[in-house]
């Protein structure tokens, strides 16, 4: 264990065999170009990138795309992962963030809930773009910045930290951040539930004791089948007298492709452009052939 | 007949099955009454559905339609109600056979052939689905329910609520994807749909099989119905390169994201192709795909608040600025006016907030998290997102508009509640102009110079509400360059269109100039675009155009005028209104629609106008002649209601063989105050009528116009008349093609051309029912149709319970031919005859044949040849029921003759495709219990009720009637009357029009005017039937059975 070493393209020259198969594991969304869709996945990966990791960085892509890594657990300050590679045990894998002090945290959250919109963007599953504005106010660190703030081991006989495997593991944590940017906070020592919790005391003024549960919107009421649909002698053909007045109405949107607009852009890029924007021809199309129908 | 059924099968694709109910196939044969060998074969053909071929021939041919080119066809197997004998027919289905009246008793499955038409496919049939089927053709409740499914579809493409999706399905447990498109269905369109759903009638799901029902499957069904529709015609529309161009170039790139198969999926048209790539791979696509998707999921769906913004323009203290406000709410989901304002959740601690009485729960994160989702939505919010409480959000005027124009709607489809002011989005908060009319300065104001024709003076001006603006006054507005500006203390919309239409209108300087009366009515009340680009929002009147604007918009005000004393008879106080809106828009110049309901008196009114015209005069110049074009059958009515309601009137009815033309015609009709001519003749002889100046071209049964391009309507337009009125007893207002044949008819050009008023009101009204354009459409036609119901007692107050009145009509020319062949010989053989039982045999048979030919050729002869065309009568009866079904109403037909009831039975129900009960000598109890009770059901039952005199007179209760008909005549009213009281009983609590057929100039006409001479007699001699007729002399027998000249019609 330790802090990461330096280079260690020397010890890329024993790559050994391609590495096992492993059926159901863990895949990369992304096939090709970089990992991480979102702006703060982006700058997860960045910092790991930014260690000029050489090859190990691209192996460890292509673990990640293959389906190399068979689990990832993220608990408070440490993710735990199993990756298989060559040897028939998979390796186990550490990742520790190092965790705020009770105090940093609490002066970072008096921090975000000086503005509402911190709490509002990640309600909303968003990461606030200036979120690292609210850390380094009390001059500490959301994202890793340099190689201590991580703490990593791998148990292949790899002489590098970080490894592939710690790349590989890496690389799925980022897109993991992507749908829920608390786990970042989670990394950090602090679960969702206890931030908000805090936040709305900081916003109240002052503290309560009390610690209810965060509930998270109304469980959907599932579709209960029902009773079977009778079948009735009497009423078997007649449909009912409303039918007859039932008013469709033929109007133009209030705002053009205003389902593309309530989508915002997709977590799918092709040749460059977002799929939200290669969607919108559909609409057009559509458009002048309902024009042409109407006229006929 | 057939009865077209619709049954979509929710595969993928979808399929919706066309099949048909036939009334001409034979009752089949019974096979194998053993029941076991019935059970055994489970499934049986459903011996009146009509098999693949006469099917498609039949859709093809009846619907006019060509989208049926090597359609698939397809078999399914239906749960129908049934009887012993087997499935019971569709209400729709109007059979030929007698032994109708079993009731099903049990389910059973049938196998019925089908077209199974693809989603698309399916779309474009319904889609095109005439309003009213065809000829010979019923539409099921079931095609009719997917018809309107469809159109529902259509309007959701219109709004683009359409979105992209990846469907997942299961094979043996394993999933796999496909790229489709779906609805986007919330709020009120979910709403809509949902309602449309339980709408559904059973027989849409009769092909599902019990086991695999379940309560929502309507909503289930409908709901892929749509899907597939929507999917079927983005698909058909798009083609790949559409979606992704650059794609070609790489297509056979080797690693294909899952993305890159899925867009140009969506265009495939093989909707059913699935994606490939290992089972993690696609789950995760799946799952990203669904976590944006559900970005459209409405925010707080099911919790029990909201949040809601409400925008306040800058108040009036001024004490913000010019600052608009948008401050933020908790809303109650099921009290939308409970509202808590930011700040009070701010200084909530605990996770419930209690807030009139009502707790909310996690206020904070639920303001919070909505306030994050809607700033993708409206950027601006995130500003004061900067602040730790948020409550508000100033906005600046442009702003606030675009938070109006753009975010509230989005707002809105993602479920936050908003407020906004309630000027926005109403008609006052727009640029309009107003119409200002005035006489021509120049013109001599006279009768002459009034109508639609006449040039008025009218000057525009640009208006905000009731304020209308200068030319400076705009001009400041415009410098403000915002797209909300305050007039006078009301906020309004400045849409940049609107404004360069404005300017362009006042730099051209022609907001003032002549125009017709016409064009100024058309635009004023109807509220259209005007040539400036504007919507005309009013018009005003000045000198006699503001009093006639006035009484055009209220009949109310238009003075009654007093009942000519020429008028032999007395007229009811609407009928007295009638006549004189007939005045005042004559007086004007205007064409009128009475359409009152039948048996309102239309035909006294037209009457009494002709009068009311006369006595105005003063002789000093008395007005032109006046031609009425009916329909052949009431030519005679026309002339005995003119004999007897106005003597003073000369008649002249042109029509026979030996009918006038060219100047003989010319100069008797000169002569005469009232032409009495047919449709048909109109058209024959439209160069005799051409010639001559009309006062007033009249025509009844007005809807006989129709059809616009046709020969006749185009003869009947081309007359030279002064003035026009149509009279029509159907429902104009609700089938348009009539309505503006006729409209065009009576005021040249008022509603536009045939096709722009089918593009902009006829489909969408008909086809959509479309409220606004229907509304709109009302308003251009309110001042020129009065219609009036006889149900509407605030206007009628003074109708009787019974009303009874004789139909007079007349005979074709193969009736007089037959009639006078039946009397000649008679005559030949009374001679001859021996005074006595002979004699009087002869009489009496000769009064039966007469009768016979009156009634109908067919019946005289007994051929059981074909019936259109041939009897005034059945033409009359034809159109009165028409005209009562129209209406709601329902009938008895009374006949002395049972084979007359069973061939009327069948004509009318082929013509007016509905459901006749006919109750004759043979009908057992049983039958005749069902059939009462078939006809005294609501809405639904028999609308049509025909029953043989003597058979009809015992103990029946038919108080759903509201007509009765004697199609011939007893000629004896206690007789008469006690069938007429079939209908007139306890419980009836319409009132009841009795209708009794007489022939003009026939020995009908004359025994009736006998009875009604010797009403004292009538009990006595006449109320032992028809023997005191053999009393008479042979010449006074000769004069009773003569067939004078008017009796004929054509």
């Amino acid at each position: 264990m330790g802090n990461w070493r330096g280079r260690g393209d020397y010890w890329d020259y024993y790559e050994p065999a391609q590495p096992r198969r492993v059926k159901d594991g863990i895949k990369a969304k992304s096939e090709r170009g970089g990992i991480g869709e979102t702006w703060w996945s982006k700058r997860w990966v960045g910092v790991l990138e930014s260690f000029s990791l050489g090859t190990r960085l691209t192996r460890g892509r292509s673990y990640a795309r293959q389906g190399q890594v068979i689990s990832i657990d993220v608990e408070p300050g440490i993710v735990k992962a199993k990756v298989q590679g060559t040897q028939p045990r998979p390796y186990a894998i550490k990742i520790k963030l190092k965790p705020l002090s009770d105090n940093d945290w609490d002066r970072v959250t008096e921090a975000m809930a000086s503005q509402a919109i911190f709490a509002a963007k990640l309600l909303a599953g968003e990461m606030p773009q200036d979120i690292e504005e609210a850390f380094d106010a009390v001059n500490v660190s959301l994202f890793p910045t340099a190689a201590t703030d991580l703490d990593t081991d791998c148990s292949c006989p790899d002489w590098a930290n970080p490894c592939k495997h710690i790349a590989a593991v890496y690389y799925l944590l980022a897109e993991r951040f992507d749908g829920d940017p608390f786990l970042i906070f989670k990394l950090r020592g602090r679960t969702k539930e206890q931030i908000i919790e805090v936040l709305r005391e900081k916003r109240a003024g002052t503290s309560s004791g009390e610690s209810p549960a965060f509930v998270t919107g109304a469980e959907d009421a599932t579709d209960a089948a029902g009773p079977l649909l009778e079948e009735n002698l009497d009423t078997f053909w007649q449909a009912a007298e409303a039918l007859n007045t039932f008013a469709v109405h033929l109007e133009a949107p209030q705002v053009d492709k205003a389902i593309l607009k309530r989508l915002g852009d997709a977590p799918f890029t092709i040749g460059g452009q977002n799929m939200a924007s290669l969607l919108a021809k559909a609409y057009d199309a559509v458009d002048v052939a309902l024009r042409k129908e109407v006229e006929e | 007949m057939i009865v077209l059924h619709a049954n979509w099968e929710s595969l993928t694709p979808g399929k919706l099955h066309i099949w048909a109910e036939t009334s001409n196939l034979p009752v089949p044969r019974r096979t194998g009454t053993n029941k076991k060998q019935k059970k055994e074969q489970d499934k049986q053909h459903h011996p009146y559905a009509l098999d693949h071929e006469a099917l498609k021939a039949a859709v093809e041919e009846h619907l006019e339609t060509s989208l049926l080119k090597g359609v698939d066809t397809g078999t399914l197997t239906l749960r129908l109600p049934s009887t012993a004998k087997g499935p019971h027919h569709s209400p729709e289905l109007i059979l030929e056979r007698e032994d109708d009246d079993v009731r099903p008793t049990e389910f059973q499955s049938w196998e019925v052939a089908t077209l199974a038409l693809n989603p698309k496919l399916a779309l474009d049939l319904l889609l095109q689905l005439p309003n009213d089927p065809p000829h010979g053709v019923a539409f099921g409740s079931s095609l009719r329910f997917w018809a309107e499914a469809a159109k529902f579809t259509f309007g959701l493409l219109t709004k683009q609520s359409f979105v992209p999706a990846l469907q997942e399905f299961r094979r043996d447990n394993a999933p796999f994807y496909r790229a489709a498109w779906e609805a986007v269905l919330v709020g009120e369109d979910d709403e809509r749909m949902h309602l449309l759903s339980t709408l559904m009638p059973a027989i849409c799901w009769a092909h599902v099989s019990p086991s695999e029902r379940f309560s929502s499957l309507p909503q289930a069904m409908l709901s892929h119905f749509i899907n597939q529709t929507i999917d079927a015609f983005v698909r058909e529309n798009l083609s790949e390169k559409d979606l992704h161009p650059s794609r070609r170039s790489n297509r056979r790139s080797a690693a294909t994201s899952l993305a890159e198969q899925w867009l140009p999926a969506l265009a495939a048209d093989d909707a059913t192709a699935t994606l490939r790539a290992p089972a993690e791979e696609l789950h995760g696509f799946a799952g990203d795909m669904q976590a944006w998707l559900n970005q459209l999921q409405p925010v707080a769906a099911n919790a029990p608040f909201r949040t809601c913004f409400r925008l306040d323009p800058p108040s009036e203290d001024n004490e913000n600025g010019s600052a608009w406000q948008v401050s933020y709410y908790l809303q109650a989901n099921d009290d939308r006016s409970l509202l808590v304002p930011a700040e009070k959740v701010w200084k909530e601690r605990s996770s419930t907030l209690t807030f009139l009485k009502r707790q909310f729960e996690n206020p904070q994160e639920r303001l919070l998290t909505d306030l994050g989702k809607a700033s993708r939505l409206f950027p601006a919010i995130e500003e004061s997102l900067r602040t730790a409480r948020p409550q508000d959000l100033r906005l600046t005027t442009e702003e606030a508009y675009t938070f109006l124009r753009q975010s509230v709607p989005l707002l809105e489809q993602s479920g936050f509640g908003v407020l906004v002011p309630s000027w926005w989005q109403k008609p006052a908060a727009r640029l309009k102009v107003k119409l200002k009319v005035k006489p021509k300065e120049d013109a001599k104001t006279g009768a002459g110079l009034m109508g639609f024709d006449s040039i008025v003076t009218y000057d525009w001006m640009v208006a905000v509400g009731n304020t209308t603006l200068s030319e400076k006054e705009f001009e400041k507005l415009v410098k403000l360059k915002m797209p909300l500006v305050q007039v006078r203390g009301q906020w309004i919309e400045l849409r940049p269109e609107e404004i360069e239409a404005a300017i362009a209108f006042f730099e051209k300087k022609h907001s003032n100039g002549d125009m017709t009366l016409g064009e100024a009515l058309r635009l004023g009340l109807g509220q259209e675009q005007s040539a400036v680009g504007l919507q005309v929002i009013d018009i005003e009147g000045q000198g006699w155009i503001k009093e006639l604007m006035d009484k055009l918009t209220n009949s109310r005000k238009i003075t009654t005028i007093e009942s000519p004393s020429t008028l032999h008879g007395k007229l009811r106080p609407y009928q007295l209104k009638g006549v004189s809106w007939l005045a005042f828009l004559k007086q004007f110049g205007f064409g009128a629609c009475l359409a009152d309901d039948m048996g309102l008196g239309k035909t006294l009114e037209l009457i009494t106008l002709l009068l009311h015209d006369r006595s105005a005069q003063n002789g000093a110049s008395q007005p032109g002649p006046t031609l009425v074009i009916c329909p052949m059958s009431i030519v005679g009515n026309w002339h005995r209601e003119l004999q007897r309601f106005a003597p003073s009137l000369s008649v002249m009815v042109h029509h026979g063989a030996e009918r006038l033309s060219d100047e003989a015609f010319r100069e008797e009709a000169r002569k005469h105050d009232i032409v009495i001519t047919t449709y048909a003749l109109a058209l024959r002889d439209k160069e005799h009528l051409a010639p001559v100046e009309w006062e007033y071209v009249v025509l009844d049964e007005a809807q006989n116009i129709k059809n616009e391009s046709a020969k006749q309507t185009r003869a009947i337009r081309s007359l030279n008349a002064r003035h026009r009125i149509a009279l029509t007893g159907t429902p104009v207002e609700n089938r348009l093609s009539e309505l503006w044949s006729i409209m065009d008819f009576l005021n040249p050009n008022y509603l536009g051309s045939g096709t722009d008023f089918r593009k902009k009101f006829g489909i969408p009204i008909e086809k959509y029912h479309d409220a606004s354009r229907a509304e709109s459409l009302k308003r251009l036609i309110q001042p020129f149709v009065l219609r009036r119901l006889k149900t509407d007692k605030a206007i009628i107050q003074d109708l009787p319970d019974k009303m009874e009145m004789k139909v007079f009509c007349n005979l074709t020319q193969e009736q007089a031919s037959l009639y006078e062949a039946v009397v000649k010989e008679m005559i030949e053989k009374i001679e001859q005859a021996e005074e006595g039982i002979e004699r009087k045999g002869l009489i009496l048979s000769t009064l039966l044949r007469l009768k016979q030919v009156c009634n109908h050729p067919a019946q005289f002869v007994g051929d059981g040849s074909s019936l259109p065309g041939r009897s005034g009568k059945l033409a009359r009866l034809e159109e009165m029921l028409a005209e009562a079904l129209a209406a709601g109403d329902k009938a008895l037909i009374f006949t002395q003759f049972a084979e007359m009831g069973s061939m009327l039975r069948h004509h009318l129900q082929e013509t007016l495709g509905c459901e006749v009960l006919f109750l004759h000598g043979g009908t057992t109890k049983k039958q005749r219990d069902a059939m009462v009770q078939r006809f005294q059901e609501d809405r639904r039952g028999a609308p049509i009720f025909i029953l043989s005199l003597k058979a009809g007179g015992v103990g029946l209760n038919l108080t759903a009637a509201n007509h009765v008909f004697h199609f011939d005549r007893w000629w004896n009213p206690a007789v008469e009357n006690q069938a007429t009281d079939r209908a007139f009983r306890i419980g009836q609590h319409r009132n009841v029009q009795v209708h009794k057929f007489v022939c003009v100039g026939t020995l009908e006409e004359r025994i009736d005017l006998m009875i009604e001479r010797k009403k004292v007699l009538a009990e006595s001699i006449v109320g032992s039937g028809e023997n005191w007729l053999t009393e008479m002399s042979t010449d006074q027998l000769k004069e009773l059975f003569a067939l004078s000249r008017e009796a004929v019609g054509e």
